[in-house]
């Protein structure tokens, strides 16, 4: 079916690479026994999970032994905060964490607070990055837990995971990291950041959905206790018959990232650039996040006396998002853009333009072209009367 | 697309807004309600509506009901606007039940259009 769409929608999934597809299929045909089997075909399978562990372990700069494999970033999240928070319980029950957290962290957060935890929830500045003074002054004692996204995926804003990982170790607190959006597109070495507990999820860097991985550091105090039962498999952390193909797609996927992940950044900041460029002087339009220092593939606008839905709608066929995936049917103003201190009607405005490696400049300028215009008709079309 | 939230009707009049724009020297109304706002002119002719316009600020299906109004009365008597219901352009658009406060926005600002017509603007 020929494309009928520009996808500018890559944070929230990634088409699987062509050699990512073709190396999956060869798995399927040579690898579809139960890697837990003894016999020949069972090591088959086993040996093409190892081999996709040492791919993503030389992404991560980490040893293979270290990694767990999930069904994605939300259940690597799960598992990561309420599997650490769980195992420290009897030091403390203090959390911290961001109110522009993604879903898949913060619905954990909320979920541990009914559990008798407390959870500090800070705010971050108009840009949305997080002051690590501020995130070091509201550790306590009993502080046993701090998760932090790496890369926000509705904003692109970076956080400093270096400095607030340091504080943590400084206080004995373990730091989960969210990295779905980070991991494959940023250079992440956890040999030199002090984070213990990493999610990561195959489907934004090019590889399949419903295969991830919860990264958990060999280091003393830095455990999780299982959130799912039903078997031995991966030491009991996380039991469950492991899809290999899947993992082995998330492997290549993972090589496939590492030997392009410059290019990729030189590629997306150019086409951010043009991307901006050709909306920057819009009357009203500003930049949700931080543009000079945010990764990227990600441009987040919003717009004055422009209504978000229209404006959507007028887009098409640009496929973008107005909020994170997980929001796009509730037409709320998103909470991540309301932490930043933006107006209801300026959060409902926002539109996330997500470029990715297949993205080309034509297509941004043709984006840009229609935003513009899209701007131009839907005020055209707004009674002249002061909102 | 099954789950398409537009139907045909409200992608055809959204993208073809042929009644967009202003009436001068016609009567008026305008209403801000409900995260939207809406400002409807007519003109009349010997107790007809000679001519309908809209502006609006909100959700496409709010731009499409404006559109699909002014389409369906033009030409019809000034009296046939007491008769307007948000119902049927409910039920023509496929409005979500969650949109019917906007919709019914529409439906004062008809009506208050209908007061006027004959008597001039409506504050």
């Amino acid at each position: 079916m020929a494309k009928d769409f520009i996808y500018l929608d890559y944070a929230a999934s990634t088409p699987v690479d062509p050699r990512v597809a073709e190396h999956m299929h060869e798995c399927r045909e040579s690898g579809y026994a139960n890697p837990s089997s003894n016999h020949i075909a069972g090591r088959v399978s086993r040996a093409n999970i190892e081999r996709a562990a040492e791919q993503l372990a030389a992404l991560l700069n980490v040893d293979p032994k270290t990694l767990v494999w999930t069904s994605g970033a939300t259940e690597s999240d799960n598992l990561g905060i309420a599997g650490a928070a769980r195992f420290r319980s009897h030091r403390g029950k203090h959390l911290v964490t961001l109110l522009t957290e993604h879903k898949a962290v913060t619905d954990v957060f909320h979920m541990l607070e009914k559990q008798g935890f407390e959870v500090t929830w800070l705010k971050p500045d108009e840009d949305g990055r997080l002051d690590p003074a501020t995130f070091a002054s509201e550790l306590r004692d009993d502080t046993q837990l701090a998760s932090v996204m790496y890369v926000n995926n509705e904003t692109g804003v970076t956080q400093d995971i270096e400095t607030i990982g340091s504080i943590c170790r400084e206080r004995d607190v373990l730091f989960h990291v969210d990295a779905a959006q980070a991991v494959g597109k940023i250079p992440i070495d956890l040999q030199a950041l002090p984070v213990d507990l990493l999610s990561l999820t195959a489907h934004k860097f090019y590889g399949p959905k419903g295969i991830g991985a919860l990264y958990v550091a060999d280091r003393p105090g830095c455990r999780v206790e299982p959130i799912l039962f039903g078997g031995g498999q991966q030491q009991r952390i996380r039991p469950g018959t492991l899809p290999a193909d899947l993992i082995a797609g998330l492997g290549l996927a993972a090589e496939i990232a590492q030997s392009g992940i410059e290019t990729d950044l030189g590629h997306l900041g150019n086409l951010r650039r043009r991307l901006w460029a050709g909306i920057r002087d819009i009357e009203g339009v500003l930049v949700n996040g931080d543009i000079e220092s945010g990764f990227p593939g990600i441009l987040n606008v919003s717009v004055s006396d422009v209504e978000g839905e229209s404006l959507l709608l007028e887009l098409e066929p640009i496929c973008v998002a107005t909020g994170s995936a997980c929001n796009s049917k509730s037409r709320e103003p998103s909470y991540v853009l309301r932490a930043l201190g933006r107006s209801d009607l300026l959060a409902q405005s926002a539109i996330r333009f997500s470029m990715g490696r297949p993205t080309t400049e034509d297509e941004v300028e043709f984006a840009a072209r229609r935003y513009r215009e899209a701007v131009t008709r839907l005020r055209d079309l707004a009674p002249a009367v002061a909102l | 697309m099954s789950d398409d939230p537009y139907n045909a009707l409200v992608r055809d009049h959204f993208a073809n807004t042929a009644h967009a724009g202003d009436l001068p020297g016609g009567v008026t109304a305008d209403i801000d309600e409900q995260g939207i706002r809406l400002r409807l002119s007519a003109t009349e002719d010997e107790g007809r509506i000679q001519s309908l316009r809209f502006r609006a600020w909100g959700c496409p299906h709010v731009i499409a009901a404006c559109e699909r109004f002014c389409c369906q009365y033009e030409g019809e008597p000034g009296a046939s606007l007491s008769e307007f219901r948000a119902a049927d352009i409910m039920r023509d658009l496929s409005v979500p039940v969650e949109k019917t406060g906007r919709i019914l926005v529409l439906e004062d600002a008809v009506r208050s259009l209908g007061q006027s017509f004959g008597g001039g603007s409506v504050p």
